[in-house]
């Protein structure tokens, strides 16, 4: 290590000898980056930025594609319930129409069903109490017809007469 | 190398020889600081100009910041496996375009035109100091992710598939922060040199090729360092099952 140093013992300054602070060379090479690097990076930074707006471009395609379709579906949807509330409506009031209906019809059923059991009642009643008469009359008559034969002599028989003719009399 | 039988009348070349500043007991290169704190600043300020009015169109500097981000993602994402590299992300891009941004400021700017008391302005990461922290970072970093995900079953790492990987792996954690640390540094230094000794030799036309070829790999060792400080993450975070 025992080249000669220049300036070794002065103190910070600046290097005017061109050649040694290899100036031409870098000139050289940083020129030649210069022409070099930018087209290469450049490029790539281009086609990188293109295909950023292209997606970009896209996104925001696809957001306006997709907002339009919710608003679409957003009014279907609107129609649609404001339909579905008219069919309920619609539906409600026939069910009441149905109930209100089928209310009446059963208090109508109800009541012919009562009537009817109280008219079969009724028909019952006069023919027991008919029956009833009769056997009544027919057990009055056997007996009657049991005692006769002993009671019925001239003098009743004409007493009898008498009184009916009386009460042909009278008649 | 001794001095040269003749004098060449155009450039001179040095090695070994450092700025001092003395902090505490600590001697540091201070060239290397210098270096780092304007590229740093130079990719801050490129950074800050990139993002600060930021557009769904992307233009110009915002456009290369988000082709930045798309690549280091993508290689973040490709090492460390798709539920752990967000986490990491940011260290790998920092390592990547620090790296990056080092390699190529040290090719391409001028630095011999500003003159030092001792040693010369140059890549910081031509300074072995500079690429040990780096690769001491990502040794931090990736235990740091293992432990942090897997707690104490990180360790199942040294013993899979076999324990028999056990000494290998041991041995594993010194030798990457080495080979990583001389891998960058070797690199850099070596396309310095070989640069300053052709224009020491042949100072026009001659060392331009060379010195594409160096900004060339010093590009790719910026990606082998953030593509194996990302895969040695990967591995950590990685479950066996």
């Amino acid at each position: 290590m025992n080249f000669p140093l220049m300036f070794a013992e002065g103190g910070f300054g600046l290097n005017f000898n061109l050649f040694e602070a290899n100036v031409f060379n870098l000139a050289l090479v940083i020129f030649g980056l210069y022409k070099f690097l930018p087209p290469f990076v450049g490029g790539i930074l281009e086609r990188r930025r293109a295909t950023i707006l292209t997606d970009l471009t896209d996104a925001e395609e696809r957001l306006a594609k997709a907002s339009k379709a919710l608003a679409e579906a957003k009014k279907d949807l609107e129609q649609a319930s404001k339909k579905a509330e008219q069919i309920r409506k619609d539906c409600k009031v026939r069910a009441e129409a149905i109930r209100v209906e089928s209310e009446k019809r059963t208090v109508e059923e109800m009541a012919r069903l009562k009537q009817g059991a109280a008219s079969d009642l009724n028909a019952e009643a006069v023919r027991v109490s008919a029956q009833l008469r009769r056997e009544a009359a027919r057990l009055a008559i056997e007996k009657a017809l049991a005692s006769l034969p002993g009671k019925l002599d001239d003098k009743a028989q004409a007493k009898f007469l008498n009184q009916s003719i009386k009460s042909l009399g009278k008649a | 190398m001794g001095p040269l039988p003749f004098a060449l009348p155009f450039a001179e070349l040095e090695v070994g020889q450092h700025l001092y500043w003395q902090i505490g007991n600590l001697k540091i290169h201070g060239q290397v600081f210098m270096t780092s704190w304007l590229l740093i600043g130079a990719l801050l300020a490129l950074v800050v100009v990139g993002t600060r009015k930021m557009e769904r169109d992307p233009r110009g500097v915002q456009n290369l910041l988000e082709f930045l981000w798309d690549y280091i993602r993508d290689l973040a994402r490709t090492q460390i496996g798709e539920k752990a590299y967000r986490d990491w992300m940011p260290f790998i891009g920092t390592l990547f375009l620090f790296i990056f941004v080092s390699n190529w400021g040290g090719a391409l700017v001028p630095w011999k035109l500003i003159h030092l008391p001792s040693g010369e302005l140059g890549a910081p990461t031509a300074d072995i100091n500079t690429t040990v922290a780096l690769a001491l970072l990502v040794s931090l970093a990736y235990f740091y992710a293992g432990l942090s995900r897997k707690g104490f079953r990180y360790f199942e790492y040294y013993v899979y598939p076999t324990p028999i990987m056990l000494p290998f792996k041991i041995v594993e954690d010194f030798t990457k922060p080495l080979s990583l640390s001389f891998r960058l540094f070797g690199n850099i230094l070596a396309d310095e040199l070989v640069v300053a000794v052709l224009v020491f030799l042949v100072p026009l036309i001659l060392p331009v090729p060379v010195m594409f070829l160096g900004l060339f790999t010093s590009a790719i060792q910026a990606l082998i360092f953030a593509t194996l400080a990302a895969y040695y993450i990967g591995e950590a975070v990685e479950e066996h099952h």
